[in-house]
């Protein structure tokens, strides 16, 4: 009961995302008006878990991690498919810009290609061909939504609780380093003493930044030549695979 | 900073649980493939966020590997709805339910559908053995086949 009492401002807006997503979800018993105001506190008071920092990435981050979490939800709710593939599109974006604030600019430009470019179309694509009356009624149902909810928002407080401990973790073993400064890097999170479990190519030499193309170009082909070659492999299998499993003409195709 | 959780680990996580509830509780196939996508963003951005904690270029690598896994699953996952959709002409996930183990209850939550009369188009589905229950070894394990034989050997 104490530790409840000690962690109340993390289990709050566990259990009032919890209501409000089972209470959105489609089916005879969501109200979606309350569920929304209840996402929308739980999501106000999770922001109050972390650190703010008052500056322009930090409000950037505020933006964009509100519109990748609202969007979030408003998907996996929605009645309708192709709004669905349109709210995935909104948190590809906003993934994005989180991307981008991680100093990841290659990444962000590739997952908008490969998501909000390719993945989405194919998938309205899909919806259109398969589903031309609009809404249809395994849409206005869901299976299991309240312990759906209950088994993924435990799963999100077991995450935020093992972070938590990891980071209390980080800033006891940096009070007790001695050498103040290298306390200091760790704090600040943005730099880490190399250590010797990294390959060494992997990390950005110093007239690079991280993030940059060149210095992730290099890791790519020297340390994770094989698995750039597997990875190579299992596309073309799995473009195989794709064209051997879709029906054929002569069986009529949709 | 004193002992708080990295806000982007926070976003990250937030995305995995809600596209876990996505893929367990829609009953459209594409959107239980997109749920899955959106599981896949906040892995990769959990993954970008270590990168940066450490200064160092993996995380970004393993990002780009979930990139091309998330293509190839999309391409399959793509094919199979299709080929799904071929039998069914429904993008519904129960229809698929007899497929379950038959000590299963079934998943369908008949009270809260309003309205939940789909014609079940789809001819008869081949049927799994339950598992965890020892089978007598009198009865034979395919009791079709062997009274066919048998009355082969009858004739």
């Amino acid at each position: 009961m104490s530790w409840i009492q000690h962690n109340w401002a993390l289990l709050l807006p566990l259990v009032l995302g919890a209501c409000g997503v089972w209470l959105m979800m489609p089916g005879a018993k969501s109200i979606r008006p309350l569920g929304g105001l209840a996402c929308l506190g739980a999501l106000i008071l999770g922001f109050q878990l972390v650190a703010g920092e008052r500056n322009i990435s930090g409000s950037m981050f505020v933006l964009f991690s509100t519109a990748c979490l609202v969007s979030a939800v408003l998907m996996i709710t929605s009645r309708n498919p192709v709004y669905a593939a349109l709210w995935f599109a909104v948190v590809t974006l906003s993934v994005c810009g989180l991307f981008l604030l991680q100093s990841a600019p290659f990444l962000a430009a590739a997952s908008i290609i490969v998501y909000a470019g390719a993945v989405i179309v194919t998938f309205l694509f899909v919806i259109m061909l398969a589903q031309q009356s609009g809404t249809s009624s395994y849409d206005q149902s869901s299976r299991q939504p309240f312990c759906a909810s209950v088994t993924a928002f435990t799963l999100l407080g077991l995450l935020l609780i093992t972070f938590q401990s990891w980071s209390h973790q980080q800033v006891r073993s940096a009070n007790h380093d001695k050498q103040s400064a290298a306390a200091m890097a760790a704090l600040d999170m943005t730099v880490a003493a190399p250590t010797d479990h990294f390959h060494r190519s992997s990390r950005p030499l110093p007239t690079e930044e991280l993030g940059q193309l060149r210095g992730l170009g290099r890791s790519l082909f020297t340390d994770f030549l094989f698995a750039v070659e597997i990875g190579g492999t299992l596309l073309l299998i799995a473009s195989i695979g794709a064209i051997a499993l879709a029906p054929r003409r002569a069986q009529g195709t949709l | 900073m004193n002992g708080s959780i990295q806000p982007t680990l926070l976003v990250s996580a937030a995305l995995f649980a809600l596209g876990a509830i996505g893929f367990l509780t829609r009953r459209n196939l594409i959107l239980m493939i997109l749920s899955a996508e959106m599981m896949l963003h906040g892995v990769a951005l959990s993954m970008v966020t270590f990168s940066k904690y450490h200064g160092n270029n993996e995380g970004q690598v393993f990002t780009i590997f979930i990139l091309t896994v998330a293509a190839c699953e999309a391409g399959l996952a793509l094919a199979l709805i299709l080929s799904l959709y071929h039998r069914t002409k429904s993008l519904d996930m129960d229809l698929w339910s007899a497929l379950r183990e038959d000590d299963m209850p079934s998943p369908v939550d008949h009270d809260s559908t309003a309205g939940h009369a789909l014609p079940n188009t789809h001819p008869v589905q081949p049927t799994l053995t339950p598992a965890g229950i020892p089978l007598d070894p009198k009865t034979p394990l395919n009791p079709q086949r062997l009274t066919r034989e048998e009355d082969a050997t009858h004739v």
